[in-house]
């Protein structure tokens, strides 16, 4: 089998955890809960932190089988087969999220005009094409442009400190307030949950978590950072800057002789807005094929796009109702797919250890 | 079994159908008849004189096989062998001696046909360092890996492809630095080889190649025979064919052509600037056109001011769209291109009197093409050069990111970009990443890919590929 390493597993967290939150989010959040978010983050990124460190035992205890397989030992095929339809619909309209997300950006700031419905239809043969080449390719061609995509990230928060910024305002937003946002907002989160279906692709060596602890730290540092000067840059008018990490740099100082910087952030932001619709795509195609076990990778690719297209024409082409969708109703399925399937999860692994140690005793 | 002489000859005659090349002596003597036959075009008549006629015309006494092998033959190449060989020994331009007193044949090298010396590459001229290159001779090319590697564990193996020509294909390898499966492999691609003929090297690489139908070459290629010992000192496999310059190597991975022989007669850290300075030419001369494009159609409002408005300035008045513009410019440079490759030395400056004044200048006054036009299509032309070994793939993709850039603005490039480099990622022939060692990171690889180290540095073997002591899996 096909396999990717740690590093490139690290990789792929890092560039899930960026996924949905440094174009919209920080305002849609700030709307609700002003700069105070950033607490409602800190408290889904540590449970996020734990659902890793669950992901890690899991891999210990199975280091070849896949999610299927695991749970089909453990609570049965039915029961098997309804989790993972569960993550092909989280994956489904995660994918449609990310399109959403790229198209407010891709019409607001680079092609002003509808034009960005035919670019989003372009990105369909590349993402196509990556999940058919397979998890081992998409993997090193993320390693490869890893420090790419991080410099550019890095170079849109430093040249934000280039205007006059100063702290905002923390602790205006009740302890409630702060929860609902982060409720509301919970399907923008749990994106590295795809690394449950490539479990059996990924190769780890004895303390190679670390590397993907690494990873996470730096992706959630970077998010952070992007609120915080987000959050900092804009202050009270934080809700009306849609596109956040294009924003620090639109209305910063320019540099004479180099020119306007805009182009930083639209590479940045295309290439991780592609990359993340890799991931999803291939998350999607991976659990459609556990759950359709006769169908191939090809059908799960040509399936997602012929569903694609047919929910983009209903809900996305008007992406308010988009982002209304994942807010109103598609945070059920999140706190599904988030919270209760990596308890589950955990507790299961839990009971065989027990179940193991007493058969050992005995 | 002892051979009526004349007879012999006469059906070795009709094997070769009467063919005037085909030269046959016969010779009397005490005991009986001594027959040569030999091909003129190949072989020396001055040696076959001096070598083979006239020392058995001199010798008195009795003449027996072991006699002449020993004794009267006074040749260096001199052999017994049995009749399935002598077809291959005559076209090879050795003599072939039989009688009809004595049992067997009898093969002499006298081999002598015109091969050119040794001299630079006109691909890869070296400011710095060895200049000698690869001949058409595979006898030549042998000796100049052999003068290298002084090794018992150098290995030539000759294998014989193509149904007409025969030509010998001779892999080599130093044994125990490569990987046994690799040379299993390639051992097995060139036996199931079923081809006319070889006429060069090329013809056999698409043979060796997982994907012959790809655009982006998968096999190594040098004209010098230092960096083909450089390569086969790292594990890999070099593939020579007789009458071609060109030796191949593999495994092969896309750093290889991003390193010059040059960089390693020099300071390593001025070869790490030329080498990030080749990559940077890649990436101009790939995306620059069709970035300029994008950023002309789709996204202007982000250039520097004064730039926008010297390229309204220009391109104001253009009988063409910014899109044809650049593609009229390309086909242009592609053409002279072509025609100076072409064309007698002696017409080469007409050409660029023609290209660069009349076509160039004129097209630019008459109001046909706009100068940033001509300057950035100029350039990614240029850039190419800079890697040279990539130039039929990067002219292709030349024009994919004109329309990509032209068509979809940078979200083109990008992703034009990432599928790319996502095929790339598909390509591991022989067990190895084409994008080795970035992508995977292969961290022991480092010290001599894009940046490069000391050579005190470079002592540990190669993990990116597979060879004999270790590396890729």
């Amino acid at each position: 089998m096909k396999t990717i390493s740690a590093r490139q597993t690290g990789i792929i967290v890092f560039l899930t955890i960026l996924a949905n939150k440094i174009l919209v989010l920080p305002s849609v959040m700030y709307e609700q809960s002003k700069a105070d978010s950033i607490f409602a983050l800190i408290a889904i990124f540590s449970f996020e932190l734990l659902v890793l460190t669950i992901f890690l035992q899991v891999k210990k205890a199975h280091p070849d089988q896949n999610l299927k397989e695991i749970l089909k030992q453990k609570v049965g095929a039915v029961v098997a087969k309804i989790v993972i339809f569960a993550f092909l619909v989280f994956f489904l309209f995660k994918t449609m999220l990310t399109y959403s997300v790229l198209y407010i950006y891709l019409k607001d700031l680079v092609y002003q005009d509808e034009f960005g419905f035919l670019a989003l239809v372009c990105l369909f043969p590349v993402v196509n094409h990556a999940v058919v080449c397979g998890l081992r390719a998409m993997g090193r061609t993320f390693e490869l442009f890893y420090y790419i995509v991080l410099v550019g990230v890095l170079f849109c928060l430093g040249i934000a400190f280039f205007t006059d910024i100063s702290m905002p305002n923390f602790f205006v937003a009740s302890p409630t307030e702060i929860l609902n946002s982060g409720f509301t907002h919970i399907f923008a989160f749990g994106d590295y949950l795809a690394l449950f279906l490539f479990i059996d692709k990924i190769k780890l060596r004895k303390g190679e978590g670390k590397k993907i602890f690494f990873f996470a730290f730096v992706g959630i540092f970077l998010v952070l950072s992007i609120f915080v000067v987000f959050y900092s840059k804009y202050q009270v008018t934080a809700f009306m800057h849609n596109n956040a990490l294009a924003d620090l740099l639109i209305f910063s100082v320019q540099f004479n002789a180099i020119g306007r910087l805009d182009i930083i952030a639209m590479l940045t932001i295309m290439t991780l807005g592609l990359f993340q619709l890799e991931i999803f795509q291939a998350a999607f195609c991976e659990s459609f094929v556990q759950v359709f076990e006769k169908l191939s990778i090809k059908y799960a690719v040509a399936v997602f796009d012929v569903l694609f297209f047919v929910i983009y024409l209903v809900i996305i082409k008007k992406y308010e109702i988009m982002l209304s969708f994942a807010t109103d109703y598609l945070i059920y399925l999140a706190i599904l797919t988030n919270v209760v399937l990596p308890i589950l999860i955990y507790a299961l692994g839990h009971k065989h250890k027990k179940e193991l140690s007493n058969e050992k005793s005995d | 079994m002892k051979q009526n002489v004349e007879k012999f000859i006469e059906k070795l005659k009709s094997q070769f159908h009467d063919d005037s090349d085909f030269a046959s002596r016969l010779f009397v003597c005490s005991n009986g008849k001594i027959g040569f036959v030999f091909l003129k075009s190949m072989s020396d008549p001055v040696l076959f004189s001096q070598s083979i006629y006239l020392p058995i015309q001199n010798f008195e006494g009795e003449i027996n096989k072991q006699l002449l092998i020993d004794k009267i033959l006074k040749n260096n190449g001199v052999e017994s062998i049995e009749e399935e060989k002598i077809f291959a020994d005559i076209l090879d331009g050795k003599v072939i001696v039989f009688s009809d007193f004595f049992d067997g044949f009898i093969s002499v090298d006298i081999t002598k046909y015109p091969t050119r010396t040794p001299s630079e590459p006109p691909t890869s001229p070296v400011i710095q360092g060895p200049r000698e290159g690869f001949v058409e001779d595979f006898k030549t090319n042998m000796t100049l890996l052999r003068r290298r590697i002084h090794s018992k564990d150098l290995v030539f193996k000759t294998l014989i492809v193509g149904q007409h020509t025969q030509t010998k294909v001779i892999l080599s390898y130093i044994h125990g630095v490569a990987d046994k499966r690799v040379i299993k492999e390639v051992e097995e691609k060139i036996k199931n080889i079923k081809i006319d003929g070889v006429i060069d090297s090329y013809y056999i690489l698409s043979y060796l190649e997982k994907r012959p139908n790809s655009l982006f070459k998968q096999i190594g290629n040098s004209e010098k025979p230092d960096v083909v010992v450089s390569k086969m000192l790292e594990g890999k496999v070099a593939i020579i064919v007789d009458n071609s310059p060109i030796v191949l190597t593999v495994p092969f991975i896309l750093m290889e052509d991003m390193q010059s022989s040059n960089d390693y007669y020099t300071n390593h850290h001025y070869a790490s600037v030329v080498r990030f300075i080749r990559m940077c030419g890649l990436l101009i001369a790939i995306v620059a056109p069709g970035f300029y494009l994008a950023l002309q159609l789709f996204h202007y409002n982000i250039l520097p001011l004064n730039f926008l408005i010297t390229i309204a300035d220009t391109t104001q008045g253009l009988p063409f769209t910014p899109f044809l513009e650049i593609l009229f410019i390309f086909l242009l440079f592609q053409i002279l291109y072509e025609v100076s490759l072409r064309l007698p030395s002696y017409l080469g400056l007409a050409t660029s009197v023609v290209g660069a004044l009349i076509l160039g200048d004129t097209g630019v006054k008459a109001g046909l093409i706009s100068p940033p036009g001509v300057i950035i299509t100029a350039l990614a032309k240029i850039a190419l050069y800079t890697v040279p070994e990539q130039q039929s793939q990067i002219t292709v993709l030349q024009i994919v990111f004109i329309i990509l850039g032209g068509s979809l603005g940078v979200l083109g490039i990008i992703t034009g970009f990432v599928y790319v480099v996502n095929y790339l990622n598909t390509l591991d022939d022989y067990k190895t990443p084409y994008l080795a060692p970035y992508a995977p990171r292969v961290k022991e690889d480092l010290a001599d890919a894009l940046l490069k180290s000391s050579i005190n540095d470079h002592h540990a073997p190669p993990k990116s590929f597979p060879t004999g002591k270790g590396g890729a899996k």
